[in-house]
Parts: C-alpha cells; sequence; structure tokens
C-alpha cells in the first residue's frame, strides 16, 4: 500500500470542501447542527455505560451587543465515562477518528459531527476547542487545541492536569452562529429530545441566560443496543467481496517476523531439523495460528527450515493443479515443486488457500444462517454447499449476492442490536409532556427492510395541555428528532393519509402523535437526514401502530361523548322540564304545577335513541 | 236584509269556546303525563310534500294521515317540544284575554319565558305546528301577519275584542273601507243587504269601485284581497259566504298569478293544507281571462320567463286538469302575453265597471 492515495488530500480538508453535506451550510444551520452533535454525541456515550444522563447546554455571544450572525460559545458538559487523555487530541482533533463503527443502533453513524463542529467553528472563529474530561473520577484532564486541516492533526495548545471528582466530558467551542434564526429549533431539539430520552435530564442555557430544564421523568435505562452481524437480505456484492477478503488466506510474507512468530508459537529454542519442527507442530497444531500453519505446511512440501525459507519467496500455491511454485534468491529461478493429496498438510494448505467452504462462512458470518437453512440456500442458490469461497469468480460473487437478496427462507433479522425507547418510558415521558386527557402507546415486533431490523414505537395524546390547534406529529429516529424537511416525510404520509374522522375526530384536535423509528440504518431520503423514505415495510409498520392507536382513540373519544352526552341531557332536562310543567298547568287550568322530579331523572339516564 | 244563517256555521264566539276546549285538552295530557312519570309529546300531522293530497269532495287540498310525532323524550327534540308547549300556553293566554300578536311579536315574547328562538322562521315554525296540531289557522290564535287587506259594504259586524263587546259597525260608513284585521276577523257577522261579494285583487280598482258605486249597483260587498289573500281575508270570504249565504266572485290580474289567486280562495293552498275553513269552494273566478285579452281587445304586456314557468308549474296541479281552469293556463301558454285589469283603463276609467263586470257577471251566471 503506497500512502500517496491519502496526502494528497487530508479529511479535514474533504470535510472543508464539503461541509454543506453534513449540515454547514449557514450560520443558522450550523449552530443547530452543532448542539446536535454535541448532544447526540453525551447521550450515546452515557447509553454505552448505562450512566443515566445529565446533559448541560449552554449557548453564550461572544458580544451580545453585535447583531447576529456572530460568535457564539456552545458548551456541552455530560456526565457520561469520559475520554481517556491519551485518547483526547485524536478523537476531537482529527476526522475520521471514532468507535462507531459496529452494526447497532446509534444517534449518530461514525462520530464525525463532533469534529466537524470543532472545524466548522476554528474555520469562522479560528478558536481553539476546549475539552474536559475525567475517565476515572479522580483526575481530570483539560485539552486547549487547533486542528491542523492540512495534515489532520491535532495541535495542542495547552494541557492541564488537576484534580477531579466525577467522570464526564465537557466541550466548548467558539463558533459563528444566527441564534436569532436558529433559537426556536434549538429549543424544539432540547424539548423533543427530552420527549424522547425521559431518563435524561437537559438543561439548556440560551444566550439571554434563560435557562430551560427538563428533569428526569423515568429512572430506568432501556437496555443498550449490542453489536451484531450482518443480515444476509442486508447484503451487496461489495460487502461481500470485503468479508471474503478479510477470512480469505493471504499467502503470509516470508520474512523475519514471521519466523520469529512460528519459533514462538511451537515454543522452539535452538534450531531443529525440518522433521523435528514438524513433529513439534503436529502435538500444538490446534493451538497455532492460521498463518503459521501454512508456514508449516509450506515447509512439509518444500522439506527445507527456517534457513531454506528465508532464502525463497513463495509466488503461488495452485491446489487445482497441486503445485507450489516459489523463487529461490539464491539459484534467481522459479522453482515448482507438487503437492501429495495424501499428505495431511495438502488439505490444510487447501482450506487455507481457498477460504472457508460456503457453508461454513454462511454460518460464520451471518446472523440468522444455521446449517439447514445454509444448505437449502446453497440448493436455491445452485452453488455446491462445501464451495471455498477464495475460489468464486467475480460473476459467482454477484450471483451469491444476488441470491442471498432473493432466498426468502432467512428468519427476519434480529433485533436485539435494536434500543427502542420501550412502551412505560415512552407513555410517561408523554404524560409528563402533555399532561394529556387520554394517551396510549404501542411498540410493535421487529421487522425488517432489505435486511435492517426496525421497530417502531408509536404514541397518541389527546387533550389536556395540548392545545387545539390541530394535529401535532413528533417524529424521532434512533431518538433523534426530525425538525426538519417534515412534509416529505413517511410518518407524515400515513398520518395525512388517514381518515381521522372514522375516529371520531374533527377539526383542529388537540392531538398529539409521537413517532420513533429505531433501525440499524434508517432509511434517510437526503443526506440531511430529517425526512424518512417510505419503505413498504416501514410504512405498513407504522400504519399499524397508527391504525391501532387511534382505534384506541376512538373508544376514548366515544365514552367521552357518551359522557358529555349525559350531561348535556341533565342540562336539558332541567331546564326544559320545569317549562313544560309551567305551561301546562296554566293550560290545564291547575293552580298546583305537577310532580316533574322523576321525569328529569328519567330524561338525564336513558340512552340516546338514534 | 239577509240574516246570518245560524245553523250552517259557527260564530266567532263558538269557535274562541272550542279552541279554549283544544288548548285546555292539551294542557290537561300534558300535566298528567308529567306527574306520572311519562314523556308528553305532541302529535303533528305531516306537512310534508308526500303527505298533502287534493281532496275531490271538499275541493281543497288536504293532508294525508301521515304524522309525526314530537316527543319530549327524545333530546333532539325537546327544546322544540317545550317552544310548542309554550306558544300553546301563549296562544291561551292572547285568546282569554283578547290580545292580539303579530307573527314578529311572538318572535320577541318568548324570550320572557327564555324560550328561545333562533329566528324568526324558528317561530314561525312552530306556529304552523300549532296550527296543525289544533287544526285551526293562526288567526284564530289572534296572531296576525303584517299584511292587511280591507272590506266595504253593507255588512253590520258586532265587535267580540275587550272594550268594544256588543258595539256594531256597519262597514260602509267609511270609503276607504276597514282594515280586516283581528277585531273585524273576532266580529260576529250580523246582517246585510248585499247579494254579492266582489273580490278584487287590487286596492287602486277597490278604490274606484267604491267611487263608482259598485256596491250599490251590484248590492255587493267589494274585498280587496290586496295580492294573493292573506288567510283573516280569505276567511272573511268563506263566512260571508256560509254564514251570509253569499256567493263570491273574483277579479284578478289576466295573467297565471291573477288565476291562482283565485283558486285560492276557492280552494286553498298548499301551504294551508292543514287547516279548514279558510276555502270558498263555490267562489267564481270571473276574470280577467287569457279568452278575455282578445275578445276585450286589452293592451297587453310580454310574459317573464318566470310567469312560462309558473304556468307549467299549475299544469301539474290536479285542480288545473280540466275545464275552464285548464283552458285559460293552455291560452295563457298560447298567447305569452297578459294583461292587468288596469288595461280596461285604455277604454276610459269607468269602461270596467260600466262593461266588463256586468258582461262578466252575466256570463258567470252559466258556470
Amino acid at each position: 500500500m503506497s500512502k500517496e492515495v491519502f496526502s494528497q488530500i487530508s479529511p479535514s480538508e474533504f470535510f472543508y470542501r464539503n461541509r454543506d453535506l453534513a449540515g454547514f451550510s449557514n450560520p443558522t444551520r450550523s449552530l443547530y447542527t452543532s448542539v446536535r452533535e454535541f448532544v447526540e454525541n453525551a447521550l450515546d456515550a452515557c447509553d454505552q455505560k448505562k450512566i443515566l444522563p445529565d446533559i448541560h447546554l449552554s449557548i453564550k455571544a461572544v458580544d451580545a451587543e453585535k447583531p447576529d450572525p456572530k460568535h457564539y460559545i456552545l458548551t456541552v458538559k455530560d456526565n457520561g465515562p469520559g475520554i481517556d487523555p491519551e485518547h483526547i487530541p485524536l478523537a476531537f482533533g482529527t476526522v475520521l477518528y471514532g468507535s462507531k463503527f459496529g452494526l447497532k443502533q446509534a444517534r449518530g453513524m461514525f462520530g464525525l459531527g463532533a469534529t466537524m463542529a470543532i472545524l466548522y467553528g476554528q474555520i469562522t472563529t479560528n478558536k481553539p476547542v476546549t475539552v474536559k474530561s475525567c475517565s476515572d473520577g479522580k483526575t481530570l484532564d483539560e485539552f486547549v487545541m487547533l486542528l491542523d486541516i492540512q495534515k489532520n492533526k491535532p495541535v495542542i495548545l495547552k494541557h492541564t492536569t488537576k484534580e477531579g471528582s466525577k467522570t464526564g466530558l465537557s466541550v466548548s467551542i467558539v463558533l459563528e452562529g444566527d441564534y436569532s434564526k436558529a433559537g426556536l429549533k434549538v429549543r424544539d431539539y432540547v424539548y423533543q429530545t427530552s420527549l424522547i430520552t425521559p431518563y435524561a435530564s437537559i438543561t439548556f442555557e440560551d444566550p439571554s441566560g434563560e435557562k430551560f430544564h427538563y428533569p428526569r421523568i423515568v429512572k430506568d435505562m432501556p437496555r443498550p443496543p449490542t453489536v451484531i452481524k450482518p443480515h444476509p437480505h442486508g447484503i451487496d456484492v461489495e460487502t461481500i467481496r470485503r468479508m471474503i477478503t478479510d477470512t480469505h488466506y493471504q499467502i503470509p510474507t516470508i520474512d523475519n517476523k514471521m519466523i520469529d512468530k512460528v519459533k514462538k508459537e511451537l515454543g522452539l529454542k535452538k534450531s531443529l531439523s525440518p522433521k523435528e519442527i514438524l513433529e513439534k507442530a503436529q502435538k500444538r497444531w490446534s493451538d497455532i495460528s492460521k498463518p503459521v500453519r501454512t508456514v508449516i505446511s509450506v515447509m512439509s512440501f518444500l522439506n527445507i527450515d527456517f534457513e531454506g525459507l528465508k532464502k525463497i519467496r513463495i509466488d503461488d500455491i495452485d491446489i487445482a493443479n497441486k503445485t507450489i511454485t516459489y523463487w529461490d534468491f539464491g539459484e534467481s529461478q522459479s522453482h515448482a515443486v507438487e503437492l501429495d493429496p495424501e499428505s495431511p498438510y495438502y488439505k490444510q494448505l487447501a482450506s487455507t488457500i481457498q477460504g472457508d467452504t460456503l457453508i461454513t462462512f454462511l454460518t460464520k458470518r451471518f446472523q440468522r444462517v444455521g446449517p439447514t437453512t445454509a444448505v437449502k440456500f446453497c440448493e436455491f442458490a445452485k452453488f455446491k454447499p462445501d464451495k471455498r469461497i477464495g475460489s468464486m469468480t467475480n460473476e459467482e460473487l454477484v450471483k451469491l449476492a444476488d441470491a442471498l437478496q432473493k432466498f426468502e427462507e432467512f428468519l427476519a433479522p434480529d433485533p436485539s442490536c435494536l434500543a427502542p425507547l420501550g412502551e412505560a418510558p415512552l407513555s410517561k415521558g408523554i404524560m409528563k409532556f402533555f399532561n394529556p386527557e387520554f394517551a396510549a402507546v404501542w411498540q410493535r415486533n421487529a421487522s425488517a427492510y432489505s435486511g435492517f431490523p426496525f421497530v417502531v414505537e408509536m404514541g397518541i395524546a389527546y387533550g389536556g395541555d395540548i392545545p387545539p390547534s390541530g394535529l401535532k406529529v413528533y417524529r424521532f429516529a434512533n431518538r433523534i428528532p426530525l425538525l426538519y424537511d417534515e412534509g416529505s416525510d413517511v410518518v407524515l404520509k400515513i398520518v395525512n393519509e388517514t381518515e381521522w374522522s372514522r375516529y371520531k375526530i374533527k377539526g383542529d384536535p388537540p392531538l398529539v402523535i409521537v413517532s420513533h423509528i429505531c433501525s440499524t440504518r434508517i432509511p434517510y431520503k437526503t443526506v440531511g437526514k430529517e425526512n424518512v423514505a417510505d419503505r413498504p415495510e416501514l410504512e405498513r409498520e407504522l400504519k399499524n401502530a397508527l391504525q391501532y392507536l387511534a382505534r384506541k382513540l376512538a373508544v376514548h373519544m366515544s365514552r367521552k361523548g357518551a359522557d358529555d352526552m349525559a350531561k348535556k341531557r341533565a342540562n336539558l332536562y332541567s331546564k326544559y322540564v320545569p317549562l313544560i310543567a309551567q305551561f301546562a298547568t296554566e293550560l290545564a287550568g291547575k293552580k298546583k304545577e305537577p310532580n316533574y322530579n322523576q321525569l328529569i331523572r328519567m330524561g338525564s339516564e336513558i340512552e340516546e335513541q338514534v | 236584509m239577509r240574516l246570518k244563517n245560524k245553523s250552517s256555521a259557527k260564530t266567532a264566539e263558538e269557535r274562541k269556546k272550542r279552541l279554549l276546549s283544544l288548548l285546555e285538552q292539551q294542557g290537561l295530557s300534558i300535566y298528567d303525563n308529567l306527574d306520572k312519570g311519562k314523556f308528553p309529546q305532541f302529535v303533528i300531522p305531516s306537512r310534508s310534500v308526500s303527505n298533502i293530497v287534493y281532496d275531490k269532495k271538499i275541493r281543497q287540498y288536504i293532508l294525508g294521515s301521515a304524522s309525526a310525532v314530537r316527543s319530549s323524550r327524545n333530546m333532539s327534540q325537546l327544546r322544540s317540544y317545550t317552544q310548542l308547549a309554550w306558544l300553546a300556553f301563549f296562544v291561551n293566554r292572547l285568546v282569554r284575554e283578547g290580545k292580539s300578536s303579530t307573527l314578529r311579536d311572538i318572535y320577541y315574547s318568548s324570550q320572557a319565558f327564555s324560550i328561545d328562538f333562533e329566528d324568526q322562521p324558528e317561530s314561525d315554525n312552530i306556529i304552523v305546528d300549532l296550527e296543525a296540531v289544533l287544526t285551526s289557522p293562526r288567526e284564530e290564535f289572534h296572531i296576525f301577519p303584517e299584511e292587511r287587506s280591507s272590506v266595504f259594504g253593507d255588512l253590520t259586524i258586532e265587535y267580540t275584542v275587550p272594550g268594544y263587546e256588543g258595539k256594531r259597525m256597519n262597514l260602509s260608513d267609511h270609503p276607504d273601507g276597514y282594515l280586516i284585521g283581528p277585531s273585524l276577523s273576532s266580529a260576529e257577522l250580523v246582517d246585510t243587504s248585499a247579494e254579492l261579494v266582489i273580490a278584487i285583487e287590487k286596492g287602486g280598482l277597490f278604490t274606484r269601485f267604491v267611487e263608482e258605486k259598485v256596491h250599490k249597483k251590484f248590492k255587493a260587498i267589494i274585498v280587496d284581497t290586496a295580492g294573493q289573500a292573506p288567510r283573516s281575508t280569505r276567511n272573511l270570504l268563506r263566512r260571508l259566504n256560509t254564514e251570509m249565504g253569499l256567493p263570491v266572485v273574483i277579479l284578478a290580474d289576466g295573467d297565471v298569478y291573477g288565476e291562482h289567486i283565485a283558486m285560492v280562495i276557492k280552494s286553498g293552498s298548499a301551504n294551508a293544507a292543514h287547516l279548514r275553513e279558510l276555502t270558498v269552494p263555490d267562489a267564481k273566478w270571473l276574470g280577467v281571462w287569457a279568452t278575455d285579452i282578445e275578445k276585450y281587445k286589452l293592451p297587453t304586456i310580454p310574459m317573464t320567463e318566470s310567469d312560462i314557468k309558473r304556468i307549467y308549474d299549475l299544469q301539474k296541479d290536479p285542480r288545473y286538469q280540466e275545464g275552464n281552469w285548464k283552458k285559460q293556463l293552455e291560452v295563457f301558454l298560447k298567447i305569452k302575453r297578459k294583461a292587468e285589469l288596469e288595461a280596461f283603463s285604455k277604454y276610459g276609467l269607468t269602461n270596467i265597471t260600466d262593461k266588463y263586470l256586468p258582461a262578466k257577471l252575466e256570463e258567470s251566471k252559466s258556470f
């Protein structure tokens, strides 16, 4: 591998040139995006360590007198695990450093956003980022850093250490922003984040000094997401190629380092003959690593010792023609040696060179594929089950990827990697936020689209503190509020397609819908990640959830309607019956009014006749 | 001198008694129900189009057998039930105290009893409901519309309204005629020397008739219907016909509306199908007929679209299916022109009384 490929343009510079994509297109959007990135990182960090999050966000103007856009100090402080001091410069001072590469549900994808925000702040204000971290509960490290954009390297201006008392991380940047325009979105973001993270306590102090505090509503944290293997349906040719390459054997480079490794694994102290080496290897075969086994096998066929090995270069191991080709440095010529198929080392070499069989590959590297399913799949895809994946041609790989997509007998993806909020916390959050007269929540069973598992959870709330200004939808994906581009979102589409009159909802109802989609990959429509595409599987789940909740609401509305009707009846009969009695008494020429109390009672009680 | 025929018609006093008795019965029924814990209800003959039928025997529109129940048990009817009960109560007071009121009055009076009508059409409707329940016109409830028509001629009446009880009046004493109002409507008809009643559509002609002494020349009582005759006027015409035995003839403009004014006096309107004693089945339509327009060479004006549409509408009415009524509609439709009563003035102001009226009266003996 050569290094020129990367040195032509540094990742930092790449992001600097493409900052529009990452949500840093203007001072308004940039301020909002920076808030999001830091808050989400803080929440993710707490989630992973099962720490009930305590997040403090503050935005302060550097010079309050200046008109927007102007410089703001953005600080986000959490009570998470903190970061080891030795990792801090790299984590905050370079792009593409992150730990979120596994396949599981997380708010951010690769942890790049925070660096982007730091970069944006540095570009617009030329001020460094300040990171304070305490990871052991004893020492607090403070770094003041700049990013070297050309070299993708941190420049540490200051590093101090003092006594700390509890773990946590605080990041503070100076950036150009426009709070007068972004303020509404930032407050909405904090409000909605608190709704979907009821186990967090979030405080936001805005530039005017006003504090928005959202206390913790529930003390139980949802189960954290786990990292899992991919599902066959979510795989493309390129991914398979990568997976095969990293299981597939590469002929080990035989150098001094390799020979030392062999010696170490075999526990060799002194020089031995090839025969003695082989005997030693046989005894420990199951304990030694694959490259070492390969080297041993080669030694057996060529019948040479370590000294001999140093003088040659293995060029090819051709299992089909049962030959090993090597270059002898001393003789400066190529040799071919025949392989004995009866040798116990032949099988070892063959399996190493050609990789696992298809069956092993499928069961080992994918979720939801057991031996039985793998055999069925091979029949379906017309591959031999013991076909070696290392021997597959390009055409065969395309055929394999295609078949993996089409085979319908794989179980749905394992949703254990997902971390929905759960019905109880969602319900408590809704009750606390809206104090509604009626609320219901439902978490659907996990489902999948294109091999990516997802779970839909939804809540509905009516009346109470909700203003009667029409239906309001709060959209969340992986516990992130989606605030922009709601017009083209799949959730909005489903809500708008619903005939609300069927559920006894009319006019501008005091109605709130909270929709949360959890997935290892949310199918966003655009790079802005604010609206979710209408995948049929997702649409079906959302529709089912909404219909279920709407039916519950309808039951409530009928009951409420009946109660209202009874009250109305009671009022009407108390008003009119005495009047009727008064008129009838005079008409009939009587002195005393009839006893009509019984009738008022009956009028209030009888069922409405349709 | 023609005296009133007591055996064949009810007097004003009798009608009042009948009404008060009906009201009392309603009151007693409601009272009993309330006392027994039952929901009182009114049975109201249905006035929907499907329940309005033409009765050939009594020669007027009547309501069929369908009826609706307005029950205090039904919450959505409770309000209008109470309104109806209130109206019965209020009418009872009006009639007992000899006071009169107008449709507008009723709308406002209701507010004193926290019976709220949303608008006057709603209270007007409740009045029609009570007419249907009691089969009596609202004039008997002492509720009058704003419109007024007049009567002139040798007819002696005796008032029954409070303060005038027993007082008599001759309706030929004032040349402008007498308003057919609450006191005249409730008065007893005593005697007359007239042998004929001429109902005329227009106030202008009514004055001409008085000036030309038509009442003397033709021994007639002249009634100005002021267009479509109000119910009190129709009721008076009927009483003159039944109580005093006077034949009634009608003069109206020579157009489809004039023809229908005559028809309504003779056999009522669909709107009043729930009522009786508003018709004069033997009344005769003297003119102006479509055929008269040509015969008397009257100046004409062309019909409008709505005139023609009205002809088509009336051709569907069972009463226009035969005889002169049918024939005149057809001629109107053929000539598509119309002539007003004033058209006779082309031949002199007295032409209508000197020439046309005698000729038509003579002709009327044969139909």
